[in-house]
């Protein structure tokens, strides 16, 4: 696969703050990448600078072979979707799709036959069949979505940028466009980079995910990488589903502030030694269980527990008052009921454990 | 005290504060149906007529009463009033549009140019009299009194387009910009149509303040007299009521104007969202 966008050492400074701090990446052609990141964290600078609407202080941006950084936005060839959608409010569905044919600076579309198709092709293509003459602010949010989308598509960008596409739709919805990019993006052949807040819609999305942390690019991997091994304890904060352990390595264990752990899985270096186990890799046992051979564990006061449908949550305090969380999939076994401000035991494998030091 | 009384007092309060606003303007459109010419401007009326309206435009027997003088300051005072209103909404949304980008010095040329709106008229005007006296310059009511016009206008139109810059959302600006439009079709095709409310409040404002502008053109306007100068040139005589009508035809004028205004808005406004045929078709 044949890299279309290349970034090195992007530097961007709002102020004192650097919203971007020596970012570099390589974008793969035709695929969909999701860039994962908290609110903060440059994500939707990073796509701004990309696309031009915003001037790095240094660094490279290669496009198809290019360098682009200096290029005003519409020379650029990137489309851009809006996370308000950004609609032309006094055109029609039809207008909006049709303007950017008409109008672009580089071989506009003049024949009106031509882009009367490509417009009824791309109206089609996105589902928006029907409402070719509505004004947009008579269509619903998904609706609108699609013709920013269709917008885009229709010029045939060899990539587009989306920011926070999907969070101004409700959950329904949002669930069922995430599939509907996919195959939109599938049939157009285009590279989808889409920045979002919601690990799941990343790792859902993305062949490629990026993370990015404190304006740096933390981890690029395919999903499964990105969730079963984050490169830092900063990443798998993020992924929302490990329990994060301070500490020091100290021979074969690791030496938390709430007990000794043992060692056994991945070993990542990291500048803050910190011990992660993911949420559903951990069994709750009696106050006085013993462990069995490979396991290691802590004990945890009950807090309370939350029913989210497929799986419970069930929350503990540590010896130092941290936040101890379990995920138990009911698929696997019916619901157990705890004692609050009961003591128990949580125990879980040493090789699922993740360890930073 | 009960929510009825404070209902009562506000009622009050509003007629009080309408009677002042349009009293006023009511004795005078009262006061221009006396007879003439014997009746003159006051109370009572001895007949009501239509005599000074017919006057105004000659149509009455002369009598010593001449006709108002104000033909061609009318004329001059809609063209100058039509040239300021473009120069000044052309500057206000250009300039407007620059502000929308911090750039040096920005907060000082903002002051430079509201600053035209704050000085003292009267000071603006005679120091155009000195300036041009002394540069040689001829005062004219195209010339220096245009500039002084433009000068006063600017800022209005500029804190009107400013303020609609202020809601304007950038995305769909740069939406265009990423479909491969330049900035200068972005600016004609997306950003204007969407402005263009403002714009015409923008213009609304600089041609009724050009229009009824005294104090400015009472130095710098030399020989050819605009309508607010003709008028008052004729209360040094004596008033009759044949002012009051001509008061009352560009009361009428006016609300015309606004007439014409609400129709462009709302057409403006309907057309952002009425189903449209292809434009480009």
């Amino acid at each position: 696969m044949t890299a279309v966008l290349h970034l090195r050492n992007v530097v961007k400074q709002y102020g004192d703050s650097r919203a971007l701090d020596g970012v570099s990446l390589s974008l793969p052609d035709n695929s969909y990448i999701s860039l994962l990141g908290p609110s903060g964290s440059g994500k939707t600078t990073l796509l701004r600078v990309i696309a031009g609407f915003e001037q790095p202080e240094a660094g490279e941006i290669r496009f198809q072979g290019a360098r682009i950084d200096a290029l005003p936005p519409h020379q650029r060839g990137i489309g851009f979707v809006f996370q308000n959608f950004a609609l032309f409010p006094h055109l029609s569905v039809e207008q909006n799709i049709a303007f950017g044919l008409t109008n672009r600076a580089i071989d506009p579309v003049t024949d009106g036959e031509v882009v009367r198709r490509k417009v009824k092709d791309m109206i089609a293509l996105v589902g928006l069949t029907g409402l070719e003459d509505r004004g947009v602010s008579q269509i619903s949010g998904g609706q609108k979505q699609r013709v920013a989308l269709a917008r885009t598509l229709v010029t045939e960008p060899k990539m587009v940028l989306l920011d926070e596409p999907l969070g101004a739709l409700d959950a329904n919805l949002r669930t069922r466009m995430r599939s509907e990019l996919r195959s939109i993006r599938e049939r157009c052949g285009v590279t989808f980079l889409h920045v979002t807040g919601s690990e799941t819609e990343a790792l859902a999305m993305g062949d490629t995910v990026l993370v990015l942390d404190r304006a740096r690019i933390a981890q690029q991997g395919d999903a499964d990488t990105i969730y079963n091994r984050p490169s830092s304890p900063a990443v798998a904060r993020f992924l929302n589903c490990y329990n994060l352990l301070p500490g020091q390595v100290s021979g074969e264990s690791f030496v938390s502030s709430v007990g000794t752990l043992g060692l056994g899985g991945l070993r990542q270096t990291a500048a803050n030694p910190t011990y992660a186990i993911r949420y559903d890799r951990v069994s709750i046992r009696a106050k006085d269980a013993a462990l069995a051979d490979g396991e290691t564990g802590i004990d945890g006061t009950f807090i309370a527990s939350e029913y989210t449908g497929s799986a419970v949550n069930a929350f503990f305090t540590l010896a130092d008052g941290s936040i101890f969380e379990v995920e138990q999939h009911l698929s696997h076994a019916a619901p157990s009921t705890f004692e609050p401000q009961a003591a128990y035991r949580l125990a879980w494998k040493k090789e699922d454990a993740l360890v930073y030091a | 005290m009960n929510a009825n009384g404070i209902k009562l007092g506000l009622a009050f309060y509003t007629t009080l504060f309408l009677v002042f606003l349009y009293g006023p303007l009511v004795v005078l459109a009262i006061l221009s149906f006396q007879t003439g010419p014997e009746g003159g401007p006051q109370f009572p009326i001895i007949e009501w007529s239509t005599y000074w309206y017919k006057h105004l435009f000659g149509l009455t027997p002369p009598s010593r009463i001449a006709p108002l003088p104000i033909e061609e300051g009318l004329v001059r005072s809609l063209v100058l009033a039509v040239m300021t209103m473009i120069v000044s909404t052309v500057l206000g949304v250009t300039s407007a549009q620059a502000f929308r980008t911090r750039f040096k010095g920005s907060g000082v040329v903002f002051y430079l140019i509201v600053l035209g709106m704050m000085v003292p008229g009267v000071l603006v005007g005679l120091g155009m009299a000195l300036v041009a006296n002394t540069l040689g310059i001829d005062r004219h009511w195209w010339g220096t009194t245009f500039v002084l016009h433009v000068v006063y206008t600017y800022p209005f139109a500029f804190l009107v387009m400013l303020a609609i810059f202020n809601r304007f959302d950038p995305s769909v600006e740069e939406a265009a910009w990423s479909l491969g439009v330049t900035p200068a079709r972005t600016f004609r095709k997306i950003t204007f149509p969407l402005i263009f409310p403002g714009v015409l409040s923008a213009m609304l404002f600089a041609f009724t303040l050009s229009y009824d502008e005294f104090s400015r053109t009472l130095f710098a306007s030399g020989r050819d007299l605009t309508l607010p100068l003709a008028i008052y040139g004729t209360f040094s005589v004596e008033v009759h009521p044949n002012v009051f009508a001509f008061g009352v035809l560009t009361t009428l004028f006016s609300f015309a104007l606004l007439g014409t205004y609400a129709v462009l808005m709302s057409l403006s406004v309907r057309r952002a969202r009425r189903v449209l045929v292809q434009e480009d078709a």
